[in-house]
């Protein structure tokens, strides 16, 4: 079998709470996957466009009212001036004359303005969601059928925890994002043009001292976020090899003990569990201290603006109201440039993830094209003419490789562990297609056919026993769709799951589970051979159980698989005597390559590598 | 959580965050009192000596913000993360000394997540309380103090607004709270039938089930989608009625004002610092209510983490071990021995000896008890009754330690670890030379694919010896075995991954090998060929010894052995 790519899979990309920042995956090419992405949300323009819309009004709604607000407080502090000068004037006043229609009026405005904004807010998010939602569902789907759709050298090429985490963590980012991100950077960047404008309106000066603060600003984001990144990419880094420590330690804790290893793993875990801590309270200080860095540069600011503003009130150029709001504008200001600083780091990972799922979108697909190879005349049921194969980028296994399958016959596979096996099985089953000569079924050669017509005519019981979480019946039903009760018990009786199967309490309704915890292996095996009874084969392909499992299930599937293999034409990977003996023709393997072809007579006679391997069985000199 | 941080977290530091976050929130709430004060005495008076005075009084209060800020953050980051190294490391040295009952108790892979998610997990948390959790208690009394100060009949407006927060933060809570959890299992369901079409690849296609998979998916997909939607429509929600409940409080202390500074009761200046103080405390109730959130995520993973160290293990030197005697070797004494908790006894009246020099075989169909008896010797498992000896001492008054210095183990699935081929050879003998290590290789049939490594023997093994088959995992397992030395070797069905003639090239070679020969050698397997050639052999069924003698006494006394024969070489006569 091809080997699997060690790919990095990371699975926690550091998104944990409290850690802000992370480490950053930078994308290849940007502006492109930002296309293709965009291209999945076209759909949902007109609910986009209502989106930016609001999201826009929204953030001048919020921008507008402090200083609508701050006219209150103007119009408090003229009638308190007033008040002031009167009694100055030695009037005797009752209450200061603050004009109250004037306030209830701005406050009424300032309500509904922040009203709107909520309203705004809510309706944009709602909309948001289901773009995101729904957009990112499309994307899985696709992700899915392509799946479908890619050769099995792709699976056997990329590791599973790969195309999981691309399938999973990828998709999280991407969903995440368009959730949040999207509006808070339409939102960041209204906001921060928004608040310098309304700052303007009040006072150039003010806005002057006010932007002072943002070179400050930028020089520590600047300094820190280097800084920190470092460190989480080394905090990350520890990290990994820390679980990959654990877990080796862990599964293999048998070997650890009897080998009296544990004070040596101890100290390599000690070692590396202290640079995890130096790296990780770095990383969390320096990530942490930014946020008072900016209060502090913010204050600063504020500072400036309270004496320069306070001298302006006192000398009667600005009025207070402005002042008060161009205060809360100061804090309001801030906010959006952290916030872009962030979003520039979450838009480039999104990216990355994004082009990591495109990546397999864009993967080739199984070849369906036919070939020239014409129909013949035959009795046999499955004919290998002239069959040259190898893996892809690896040596040739097979060259010129014959042979001619009768109806009924039972073909052997043999050789030692990992000779390469599964390899005639991938080609039966179209799992690959052969790079020079022909396999046919009926005449027929099978890349004229569709894969699903090859498949159609065998079934196959693997080692791996492979089951989805669902019922048993649904499980022995996957084999024929239109299979009626009476035939799934029939199979399952006839290789022997109907027994065990009702001694569970919920019979062959049992859900199961993908650990597999709740039945034996041996019975999962029998399950197994139950889903091939069940699709009536006219060939069956079997690879025969060398795997521990008790005596009497042991029995059970030998037994099973005799009646599963009784009058079908048959290929057995085969691991017992009785059946290669009882094979019309053995293939035998070795290093990935077939070696030799025969019955069992033939190939002893030949005195070869079969016969050696057969007689090794009977070594020790030990009378049987 | 607490619990498990007592004793681990370092208290100095924490107090410390503890101090500086409280110089922080004083200097932070002092800083409204001089805007009021520049308003009230500097900008009506227009006293501009004061406002620039009072500026700088500001500048030196936000640095002392900063400055305690920062030791907060200091204290806060290095005792978390020191909390977790030290939960770490606790946890990893109890784990491994855990016995085998411990760890079929907790499954690996469990074990695995509790040392490094779990205290992950509790890091976080941990920071968080440091930081921004203690600071919300701090501040929120801090700042209705101020508040209060400024103007007394003002805080009445908290009565409308607090009690509005915390309506629609628990009303928010308490319906998105299930469907999060719900959102998680949905996740799971999404993830496992997407796994399952990577792992079930073959069959799927073999079986024609690819719209059934799509169909599966889809399901799954669209299940998940409308949760999520439904989750975020809720959350939407929250953010603009949080944000208008704070305006509102705003619009209302204007409003209130106006009225208190018409009758003269307040100053112009102390309304704008109570604006402050009040977004003040209602930040504060807002970062409050994420304890909510938090805490019983952490508690989840300091339960599974004190789980763990509530554990006790049983294997401890006994005191008064039953006296044998005898000569080297390996002998069991009556013993019987059942799983904790089990009714059945899972092994009965063994009675067997082996001395130096010989080998014995253990055959038996899986479940029969096979791998329960060896792990008996190293004492994995301590028999109820009877003895376990080893060299004439009885294994209970053994140490592990000392034991597995005179046994080595090659289980029943191969592990190898991260390294080099040199560096797994070695495990069991700090310091072998290479000529040692090759004749092992040679011995256990591997030396001819180590040949072909890049470096040889310093050719990289990946983690779980990902990067050799099953067969070659196997023999390199058996070749570190073999590197070390001891008095027993035990191979726990070790040669079924072999084929045939690997299988006897090996176990000639074991033989023939000067240290090994002179050794007491086990042997568990289930091929009649494996066992055949042994010294003894013990043929276990359900845990009982049924049989015990050499291959041609078995064949032709014992039903048990001569049923194994029939199975495995049915048409060879």
């Amino acid at each position: 079998m091809a080997d699997k790519k060690p790919q990095a899979a990371p699975a926690n990309r550091g998104h944990g709470p409290g850690s802000h920042g992370g480490v950053v995956e930078k994308p290849k090419n940007f502006w492109r996957t930002t296309g293709r992405l965009a291209k999945y949300m076209s759909s949902y323009i007109t609910g986009l466009i209502i989106v930016m819309i609001l999201a826009i009004a929204s953030a001048v709604f919020q921008i507008k009212t402090p200083k609508i607000l701050g006219q209150a407080t103007t119009e408090i502090y003229k009638g308190l001036m007033t008040g002031v000068a009167q009694q100055k004037a030695g009037l005797k006043i009752k209450g200061l004359p603050i004009d109250f229609t004037k306030i209830e009026h701005i406050i009424l405005i300032v309500i509904l303005m922040y009203l709107a904004s909520a309203i705004f807010s809510f309706i944009q998010q709602f909309v948001m969601t289901r773009v995101s939602q729904r957009t990112v569902y499309k994307m899985r789907r696709d992700l899915k059928s392509k799946m479908q759709r890619l050769p099995i050298g792709y699976y056997d090429s990329h590791s599973n925890g790969d195309i999981m985490s691309r399938a999973i963590n990828d998709m999280d980012n991407i969903a995440g994002t368009l959730q949040q991100s999207l509006t808070q950077l339409v939102t960041s960047t209204v906001t921060f043009i928004g608040v310098i404008w309304m700052m303007l309106t009040i006072s150039w000066q003010l806005t002057l001292i006010a932007l002072a603060t943002v070179p400050l600003s930028l020089i520590v984001v600047g300094l820190v976020a280097p800084q920190s990144q470092k460190f989480f990419k080394r905090q990350q880094a520890s990290l990994g090899l820390l679980n990959n420590q654990v877990e080796e330690n862990y599964s293999g804790h048998v070997v650890v003990k009897s080998f009296n290893h544990e004070k040596s793993s101890i100290e390599v875990f000690e070692k590396e569990n202290s640079k995890l801590y130096k790296a990780s309270w770095k990383a969390q200080m320096i990530s942490g201290i930014v946020m008072p860095l900016m209060t502090f540069i913010n204050n600063l600011g504020y500072v400036l603006v309270a004496i320069y503003g306070g001298i302006q009130v006192a000398n009667g150029r600005i009025a207070l109201g402005d002042i008060q709001a161009f205060l809360q504008y100061m804090n309001q200001f801030s906010q959006p440039i952290a916030q872009l600083a962030n979003l520039t780091n979450t838009i480039q990972a999104t990216v990355a993830s994004a082009e990591r799922i495109f990546e397999i979108l864009d993967e080739p697909e199984m070849d369906n094209s036919k070939v020239d190879v014409p129909n013949v005349e035959t009795d046999d049921k499955v004919t290998l003419d002239h069959v040259k194969f190898g893996y892809e980028g690896k040596p040739t296994l097979l060259e010129d490789y014959n042979l001619n399958v009768k109806p009924g016959e039972m073909i052997a596979i043999v050789g030692p562990t990992g000779a390469g096996k599964t390899t005639i099985i991938n080609l039966l089953e179209r799992f690959y297609d052969v790079s020079g000569g022909s396999i046919k079924i009926g005449g027929k050669d099978i890349r004229n056919m569709t894969r699903e017509q090859v498949r159609s005519h065998y079934a196959m019981v693997l080692q791996d026993t492979w089951l989805f979480t669902g019922t048993i019946y649904d499980n022995l039903k996957y084999s024929k769709e239109d299979a009626t009760k009476e035939e799934i018990l029939t199979a399952a009786k006839a290789a022997h799951v109907d027994n065990f199967v009702r001694q569970l309490p919920d019979g062959y309704d049992t859900v199961l589970n993908e650990e597999a915890s709740n039945i034996s292996q041996g019975q999962r095996q029998l399950i197994t051979i139950a889903r091939a009874f069940v699709a009536d084969p006219e060939i069956l392909i079997l690879d025969e159980a060398t795997s521990s499992v008790d005596t009497r299930t042991e029995l059970h599937i030998q037994h099973a698989m005799e009646r599963l293999l009784k009058d079908r034409t048959s290929f057995v990977v085969a691991h017992r005597l009785s059946t290669i003996q009882d094979a019309d023709k053995i293939i035998v393997m070795n290093h990935g390559s077939i070696v030799e072809t025969g019955n069992h007579e033939e190939l002893m006679a030949k005195n070869g590598f079969y016969a050696d391997l057969y007689n090794s069985q009977f070594a020790g000199n030990v009378a049987l | 959580m607490f619990k498990i941080a007592r004793g681990r977290i370092n208290t100095m530091q924490v107090l410390g965050a503890v101090i500086f976050m409280i110089f922080q929130v004083v200097a932070t709430l002092y800083i409204p009192n001089l805007t009021s004060d520049i308003v009230n005495k500097g900008v009506i008076t227009g006293d501009t000596n004061y406002i620039v005075s009072a500026g700088i009084k500001m500048v030196v209060v936000s640095l002392i913000t900063v400055v305690a800020a920062f030791g907060n953050v200091l204290m806060a980051s290095q005792a978390s993360q020191g909390l977790g190294r030290k939960l770490r490391s606790d946890l990893f040295k109890k784990i491994l000394y855990f016995t085998h009952d411990e760890f079929d108790k907790f499954e690996t892979s469990s074990l695995t997540t509790r040392t490094t998610n779990d205290v992950i997990q509790i890091q976080n948390v941990m920071i968080m309380m440091l930081r921004m959790m203690i600071m919300a208690p701090i501040m929120l009394i801090g700042a209705s103090f101020m508040a209060y100060q400024k103007n007394a009949e003002m805080t009445k407006i908290f009565l409308i607004s607090i009690p509005i927060l915390i309506i629609v933060v628990g009303l928010v809570m308490f319906f998105a709270v299930p469907l999060f959890k719900a959102m998680q299992k949905k996740t799971d369901r999404l993830n496992l039938v997407f796994r399952e079409g990577l792992t079930g690849v073959r069959v799927i296609r073999a079986f024609r089930q690819d719209k059934f998979e799509q169909d599966r998916f889809k399901d799954a997909n669209a299940d998940y989608t409308n949760n999520a939607v439904k989750v975020f429509t809720i959350v939407a929600v929250m953010f603009p009625v949080v944000t208008l409940v704070m305006s509102g409080t705003n619009v209302g202390i204007t409003w209130l004002g106006a009225h208190y500074i018409a009758n003269q009761s307040m100053q112009i200046g102390n309304m704008i610092a109570f604006m402050t103080y009040a977004m003040q405390i209602l930040m504060s109730f807002m970062i409050l209510s994420m304890v909510f959130v938090f805490v019983p995520r952490a508690s989840a993973s300091a339960a599974r983490i004190q789980e763990v160290f509530e554990t006790e293990s049983k294997i401890d030197v006994v005191a008064k071990p039953a006296n044998v005697k005898g000569d080297a070797g390996l002998g069991f004494n009556d013993v019987n021995f059942r799983y904790t908790g089990a009714e059945k006894l899972a092994l009965s009246n063994l009675n067997f000896k082996v001395t130096q020099g010989q080998t014995l075989a253990i055959i038996g169909g899986t479940g029969s008890g096979k791998s329960t008896l060896i792990n008996l010797i190293p004492r994995f498992y301590d028999a109820e009754t009877g003895v376990v000896s080893l060299n004439g001492t009885d294994v209970k008054a053994l140490s592990t330690e000392d034991i597995n210095s005179k046994v080595s183990m090659v289980p029943q699935k191969a592990i190898l670890f991260k390294g080099t081929i040199r560096e797994n050879m070695a495990y069991g003998k700090d310091g072998a030379t290479d000529d040692e290590i090759w004749h092992a290789l040679k011995i256990a049939q591997a030396d001819d694919f180590v040949k072909e490594l890049d470096g040889q023997l310093d050719g990289e093994v990946e983690q779980g010896g990902d990067n050799f088959s099953g067969g070659q995992k196997q023999r390199l397992a058996i070749a570190r075995a073999l590197v070390k030395d001891a008095s027993v070797y035990v191979f726990d069905d070790s040669f079924s991954a072999l084929d045939f003639k690997t299988d006897l090239n090996l176990r000639t070679a074991l033989k023939n090998d000067e240290k090994i020969s002179q050794a007491v050698v086990v042997i568990v397997g289930q091929r009649i060929s494996t066992v055949a050639d042994a010294d003894q052999i013990v043929v276990l069924e359900d845990g009982k010894m049924v049989g015990l003698g050499t291959h041609q006494e078995l064949k032709d006394n014992n039903k048990t052995y001569q049923e194994i024969i029939e199975s495995q070489l049915k048409e060879v006569k």
